[in-house]
């Protein structure tokens, strides 16, 4: 693989809250090529969401405080760079879709209003001023192109007047209206109904082709990962636990609990995570010490209560961060 | 919207309904003869009881309700016994003075009052948030005599940055009446220069009025600027690259507004009758003033009057702050019908 559009590196990040310090994403590798899709699976609380906004440099802080790693955009640490240089990344390069698309519109502006502000701004940061007849056609076809039916109007409603699964489309408009380089989808079909995820998801994999983006699909559905992805993620309390292509991680996977989660899996439908694995994932108050999946493992052995295992190669780019697969044990 | 103005006018009309009643109790069902109150305690016992009955004072209470409202529709509310004019004729001379005063007063607290409580907000725990707590804190707490005492001295008599008090200096010649409003009959007689000077006359004891409203307002604002940046949707205008003063002055203000619109038009009405004090240390020849002169001297007419303006007022403003929160919310305007 040549340098990738992002590489995340050792990424620590907590969150300074009254009880004390969650300490979530312990030491995340996370790297995406030019064009590369890749799935990132886990389940709820795992920090999937905490990493994409550290990606784009938008989480809260306080409450929320990175105490180490790197987030390289073509090598540029996002975490280092100036303030005006992330604007131009989000303006230009950046892009992201949330979980809940009931929660990720502004109320009290039109659709309109909205996704004109973001082509304009994004112009604005090339240097140029567009016409507004060219900023209405853009909006436009950003929305056409979501499958949405009469844009024109659309344009002129608010929020509340649109469903669930309309209100998506609308998100996914605003993510790609500025030809993002890399988009992060994080579960952007979770919270709709069961019978336009599909729909979404096609169509949302259809612009990404067209676009040429890299996409990082956060998901709960391996469906989804099958589907849609080049590579696989799984992500355990705070740190990727195994990484490859799609294909080995799903038909050989390698990490206790990516093994749990498969069999936790009814067979293709996707549906529903880690009910198969007893117990739950730590308490970032007091996190386990060592690999965090120890105290729910079945292999475990001395080793895995000492120290945070890395990401051992076991061939073909396929790793895993598991003392079955290396180190000391 | 159409539809919820309508609406919202017919409701206005029971509560103008409900405010006649009140005050047409507060004249004719308190103690005290307004028959013998016109006339003065010379008048003879014949002479009274024929205005009695030339003022329907004899009959039913919802007769006399009647020719009462009659009358009040035709502007005519009776003599004050003080001033011994028709109270219409005071209120035409005073309201318009308190009302150009106050709605300055109000555009200040609303301008200052915004940009302090979006600062504070959007720059929360830094030293801009700290320094504006603690002087709206003092705002808070000082009364506004207080401080137009403070900035006449500081202002006008030390420094003589300002003009001192009146709506504008004795030798000016005012404008030809036509609004009472000072800045805009000057501007109608084609006189920019007295507007200027009755603008400035306006600006101490307007600030006086407005820095309660500006420490409450702002507090009130940087409230809800701090409850709405943790919203999704920031997160979203900010992902996608949104400019920073775009973000905060529209995205984040018109939310996080609505719920000051309220207070300043509560305000605003407020304003209307406790702007005395002030008005005392500016002699400013305004409703205030003749709202209190009126209950000090038992001026039965007048007071009738006053009840009658402020309550006008605060419906009117209810009426406006609907409105404009409907313009801003679309939650609303969508609920009740019609865009
Ligand atoms: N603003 C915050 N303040 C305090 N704790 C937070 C905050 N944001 C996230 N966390 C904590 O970080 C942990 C990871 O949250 P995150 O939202 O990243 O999980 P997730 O993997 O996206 O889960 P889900 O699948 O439910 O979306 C959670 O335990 C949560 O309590
Ligand atoms: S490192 Fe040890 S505890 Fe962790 S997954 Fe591997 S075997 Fe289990
Ligand atoms: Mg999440």
């Amino acid at each position: 693989m040549s340098e990738p559009l992002l590489d995340v590196v050792d990424l620590h990040v907590g969150f300074r809250i009254f009880e004390g310090y969650l300490s979530v994403l312990n030491g995340v590798q996370l790297s995406v090529g030019v064009g590369e899709r890749v799935g990132l699976v886990g389940e709820t609380g795992c920090g999937k969401t905490t990493t994409v906004k550290s990606i784009l440099r938008v989480l809260p802080m306080p409450p929320a405080k990175v105490t180490d790693g790197q987030i390289l955009y073509r090598g540029q640490d996002v975490l280092r760079m100036r303030r005006r240089r992330v604007q131009a990344l989000r303006r230009h390069e950046l892009s992201a879709i949330f979980q809940d698309p009931l929660q990720s519109l502004n109320p009290v502006f039109t659709i309109g209003t909205q996704l004109r502000d973001i082509v304009k701004d994004s112009a604005i940061g090339q240097g140029r001023r567009l016409p507004r007849r060219v900023i209405e056609a853009r909006c436009i076809e950003a929305l056409r192109e979501t499958g949405m039916p009469d844009p024109e109007r659309i344009m002129t409603n608010y929020p509340i007047q649109l469903s669930g699964g309309m209100r998506q489309r609308v998100c996914i408009a605003q993510a790609l209206s500025t030809h993002a380089k890399l988009l992060l989808a994080d579960e952007p079909t979770t919270n709709l109904d069961v019978t336009i995820q599909d729909q979404i998801l096609r169509k949302l994999d259809e612009l990404v082709d067209e676009h040429g983006s890299s996409v990082v699909m956060i998901t709960h559905s391996m469906g989804v990962v099958r589907d849609l992805t080049q590579r696989a993620n799984t992500m355990y309390a705070g740190s990727i636990v195994e990484t490859g292509e799609t294909k080995q991680l799903l038909e050989g996977p390698k990490h206790p609990y990516t093994q749990g989660l498969m069999a936790s899996v009814p067979k293709l439908t996707g549906e529903g995570i880690s009910e198969g694995i007893p117990g739950r994932i730590p308490n970032y108050l007091d996190p386990p010490p060592g690999c965090r999946f120890h105290p729910r493992c079945v292999h475990r052995m001395e080793a895995c209560s000492a120290e945070l295992p890395s990401l051992f190669e076991i061939g073909g780019g396929h790793r895993a961060a598991c003392y079955l697969y290396g180190g000391e044990a | 919207m159409v539809a919820f103005i309508g609406k919202r006018l017919f409701q206005s009309l029971f509560v103008l309904f409900g405010l006649s009643l009140l005050i047409f109790f507060i004249a004719r069902v308190m103690p005290g003869d307004p028959a013998r109150a016109a006339l003065g305690f010379l008048a003879t016992e014949e002479q009274v009881e024929r205005l009695r009955e030339e003022m329907h004072l004899n009959d039913p209470f919802p007769v006399q309700y009647y020719y009462w409202l009659r009358d009040l529709m035709h502007g005519d509310l009776g003599r004050s016994s003080y001033t011994r004019r028709p109270v219409t004729m005071d209120l035409v001379q005073y309201i318009p003075a308190t009302f150009e005063l106050i709605l300055f007063a109000t555009l200040i607290s609303a301008i200052i009052g915004q940009v302090t409580g979006v600062l504070a907000g959007y720059f929360r725990n830094s030293w801009f948030d700290g320094l504006s707590r603690l002087v709206s804190y003092l705002g808070i707490a000082t009364p506004s005599f207080v401080v137009a005492i403070f900035l006449l001295f500081v202002f006008s008599q030390v420094l003589k940055l300002a003009p001192g008090v009146g709506r504008l200096p004795i030798m000016m010649t005012p404008p030809a009446r036509v609004t009472g409003f000072m800045t805009v009959d000057s501007l109608l007689a084609g006189r920019p220069d007295i507007a200027l000077t009755a603008l400035k006359h306006m600006i101490l004891p307007a600030i006086s009025l407005a820095v309660i409203h500006i420490a409450q307002e702002g507090r009130i604002t940087r409230t809800s600027i701090v409850e709405n940046m943790q919203k999704d949707y920031i997160t979203v205008h900010r992902v996608h690259g949104i400019r920073t003063s775009r973000l905060v002055f529209k995205y984040l203000l018109k939310p996080s507004i609505i719920p000051t619109v309220t207070v300043m038009g509560l305000d605003f009405a407020f304003l209307m009758s406790n702007a005395f004090l002030v008005e005392m240390v500016y002699m400013w020849p305004g409703f205030s003033r003749y709202a209190v002169t009126a209950m000090l001297n038992k001026d039965l007419n007048a007071i009738v009057a006053v009840v009658l303006v402020i309550g006008l007022t605060f419906a009117m403003v209810n009426l406006l702050v609907d409105i404009i929160t409907m313009f801003l919310d679309p939650t609303i305007r969508l609920r009740t019908g019609g865009s």
